[in-house]
């Protein structure tokens, strides 16, 4: 049966998570009509349990009913083993997608990350850029975002205090932040105790902590609640909406113009084209009918892996290997944030219970180009993170650091006296773009429609372990300098599916290596966004989702801006 | 449902489970309500889930089978209550109908796995092997040394292991953490909705809220 037709919007974004409930509220206020497709439903505060099994351990059964469906499969290496397969997708479907339930760490790129492979190869030589990677300058310089940044950082709330304003150093907050033009909207989040004895240790080795910027109110704001520190944060949604999630901010504040029509549980199957190469609009299951919503510009902001399967699944005669693919550069150039974390244990409580993740400690001496790396044989670095909060079922998870087995008398013995007693030190670590780390669509695995699911190729570069190596060595001493008796580290493994997932439609200036544009259209149909980590080029050593949204903002400026030129 | 009815429910619904009857709704009842000082929580909000008849999902064999597993893996002991006694064999069977229903067959495989290897080695089920029979053959299923066809015997292992400790420390509502035992054990004190800066120094003594998630909230938004 023929999709049902509806009448044409001007806008139809696909997805309407931190990437695309940020972009629309440019257009909203500019009075463009804008159709949301989302695959999930809208929440209210009391769906926000502070419940671990819900939140954390079964990821939302109610909440990811797509996302589940459609998991993607990951394996090391063209020939290589699968890598397991999770039991549930770790994005949400809703509306504010998963901002609704991540940490809210909200950091900005350094200056260093938009020019790290000419800046590296300027500094380093030539041999700096690890064989195999892809990695290019982005077509965006961090002055040139830098008003993004600060528009996302106001129109949301961030909660953190600045290092650096106009090149003024301020040693409260981060001084390896790159010039920002103004301070935060709030401040910090304030310090727990277990958090301060960590900043208090960074400080006897000579570095500097700071406390990181966050997405969640430290002070009531834009008629919003202040945090209350009741842990619950991580996986979790606020049921006081002091989380600064676009469910909450921009989502709400466009449907207030009135142009913003919000489509929930909209299960987005297609972009359509004509035959000139232009997206016409998007094919759409709801409630076990299909319609089809014509648009002028389609903006698709449906998360990393999605984003690559839309594309590559919308084949048509002008893109027979899928939208905007004729170049073949869907799907490559993905990355996911390598994982390095050492846990430490204390002999004596830390009380991490409650709080919240970005609540935290950082240092920044580790990260981005901080530091000499001659003869390391990496570039770029970790940013370090000691969080607070804990919830029961993970802190009895804990690693046994080789002192009992993993269960019986004298495991019981042991987390009862040290459930309480341990912390991890996280760092996120500047990843980049392999040859042999892509996306495709596949072969066997299919969702329920039948449509195949996202593949993952991944696996651990050289560079990569000496990073986490490295990293784990500085996890270690700070650790140690704190007054940790033993420490574990994470195993070096490639990582599989990913909440910190880039690529696949990357964004630069020669459409030979790239899908989109400086502005995040495509190279290819000039009417396509595309909105998300997807676009990213190198990861960062931290929490993409401000990047994410300072681009989506300015992909929606710009569509503004440009609207005769784009839409025709 | 009111609290006159809810206390005689009965809970000895998995067998062999006589243990269950000392953490009785009452205890759990009175303890609550002593630690309640802001009215969060109604009194009829308080329903902790168990197997009833019809949340049956093993067999009996399977059940007896399960319970001895999680009663090695987090034993009672002279400071407290186990996972058996806190209800994990029911968290896990209450999960088998829910939304673990697609993890069924790995529990009877992994369950018959272990019975075999008992009656294998010693000619009885594992249920009926004493402690120190048990844990060698669970040692052997963590390290995976092969039962016979049975190759996922470290995965299945690491299930239960997982299941156990959710049962253990999740949240009561879904049958497990009886009594708040898991949480009691590691010294949680139970989840707030408002921890002040003097709640989050290390050295401070949180009164512990013995409550649900459902019961913390119920009524608070």
């Amino acid at each position: 049966m023929a999709p049902t037709k509806l009448p044409k919007t001007d806008v139809v974004v696909i997805g309407l998570g931190a990437a695309g409930g940020i972009a629309v509220l440019p257009l909203a206020r500019a009075g463009l009509k804008i159709v949301g497709l989302e695959a999930g439903g809208w929440f209210q505060p009391e769906d926000h349990l502070p419940d671990e099994i819900r939140n954390n351990v079964r990821h939302w059964p109610h909440a990811v009913q797509k996302a589940n469906q459609e998991i993607p499969t990951a394996r090391v290496g063209r020939n290589g083993p699968a890598l397991p397969r999770p039991a549930y997708h770790p994005m949400m479907n809703g509306v504010g997608g998963t901002s609704l339930h991540y940490w809210g760490q909200s950091w900005r790129l350094t200056e260093w990350d938009f020019k790290l492979r000419s800046e590296s190869i300027r500094r380093y030589g030539a041999s700096a850029i690890p064989a195999g990677s892809t990695v290019e300058d982005w077509p965006v310089t961090y002055q040139q975002l830098e008003p993004y940044y600060d528009k996302v950082e106001y129109a949301i709330g961030v909660a953190g205090k600045a290092g650096n304003i106009r090149g003024t150093l301020d040693r409260a907050g981060n001084i390896f932040e790159s010039p920002r033009q103004r301070e935060y909207p709030m401040p910090p989040l304030r310090g727990a105790g277990f958090s301060d004895h960590m900043g208090e240790a960074a400080k006897r080795l000579g570095w500097h902590s700071y406390f990181p910027p966050a997405a969640i109110n430290s002070v009531p704001y834009d008629e919003r609640a202040a945090c209350l520190y009741h842990g619950f944060c991580g996986s979790g949604g606020c049921p006081f909406n002091a989380k600064s999630s676009t469910a909450v901010t921009t989502i709400p504040q466009a449907v207030a113009t009135k142009n913003l029509s919000v489509v929930p549980y909209a299960h987005v199957i297609a972009i359509e084209c004509d035959d000139h190469g232009r997206v016409t609009g998007t094919c759409y299951l709801k409630d076990n009918k299909e319609y089809f919503q014509p648009a002028s510009v389609v903006l698709l902001a449906s998360y990393t892996y999605e984003n690559t399967r839309l594309l590559l699944l919308s084949k048509s005669k002008a893109y027979p290997k899928g939208l905007a693919n004729n170049h073949g550069q869907v799907g490559l150039h993905y990355m996911s944030h390598v994982r390095s974390g050492v846990m430490g244990l204390f002999p004596f409580a830390l009380n991490r219970w409650y709080g919240t993740p970005a609540q935290g400690t950082s240092v920044d001496n580790w990260s981005d180009d901080n530091f000499d790396h001659t003869g390391l044989g990496f570039i770029g670095g970790g940013n370090l993170l000691v969080p607070m909060e804990t919830k029961p079922i993970e802190a009895a998870s804990m690693p046994t650091f080789g002192k009992v087995p993993r269960w019986g008398s004298a495991w019981k013995v042991f987390v009862r006296e040290n459930a309480g007693r341990w912390s991890p030190v996280w760092s996120q670590i500047s990843t980049l773009p392999f040859e042999d780390h892509f996306l495709d669509l596949d072969p066997e695995v299919r969702d329920p429609l039948g449509y195949p699911v996202c593949r993952l190729t991944v696996g651990l570069e050289e560079s990569e372990k000496r990073a986490i190596l490295f990293m784990q060595e500085k996890a270690v001493q700070w650790l140690r300098e704190a007054g940790a008796t033993a420490v574990d580290k994470l195993p070096l493994s490639p990582i599989g599916l990913s909440t910190h997932a880039y690529g696949g439609t990357r964004m630069g200036d020669n459409p030979e290596t790239n899908v989109v544009d400086r502005w995040g259209f495509s190279h290819e149909a000039p009417n396509l966004g595309i909105l998300g980590a997807s676009v990213m080029g190198s990861s960062g050593a931290r929490n993409p989702t401000l990047t994410v949204q300072a681009l989506a903002w300015r992909t929606g400026e710009h569509l503004v801006s440009e609207w005769k030129s784009i839409a025709v | 449902m009111s609290i006159g009815s809810g206390s005689k429910a009965k809970r000895e619904t998995t067998s062999g489970s006589q243990n269950l009857q000392s953490f009785s709704r009452r205890d759990v009842l009175t303890g609550t309500v002593a630690t309640i000082t802001c009215a969060f929580v109604p009194i009829s909000s308080l329903r902790l889930a168990r197997a009833s008849s019809s949340n049956e999902v093993l067999t009996s064999a399977e059940r007896q089978c399960l319970e001895a597993m999680v009663s090695r893996i987090i034993p009672a002991d002279l400071d407290g209550p186990g996972a058996f006694e806190a209800g994990c064999a029911r968290y896990i069977e209450l999960a088998l109908g829910d939304a673990y229903q697609s993890l069924r067959k790995s529990y009877s495989s992994g369950l018959a796995a272990l019975d075999d290897r008992a009656i294998s080695s010693d000619g009885k089920s594992f249920a009926s092997l004493n402690t120190t029979e048990q844990d060698k053959i669970l040692s052997d299923f963590e390290q995976n040394v092969a039962v016979g066809s049975y190759s996922d015997s470290a995965a299945f292992f690491e299930l239960v292991r997982r299941h156990t400790l959710e049962g253990m420390f999740g949240d009561p509502s879904y049958g497990g953490n009886a009594n708040f035992a898991g949480w009691d054990l590691i010294g949680y004190p139970g989840p707030k909705m408002f921890v002040s800066a003097e709640m989050q120094k290390m050295n401070a003594k949180i009164p512990r809220s013995r409550m649900t998630a459902k019961q913390l909230t119920h009524g608070s938004y």
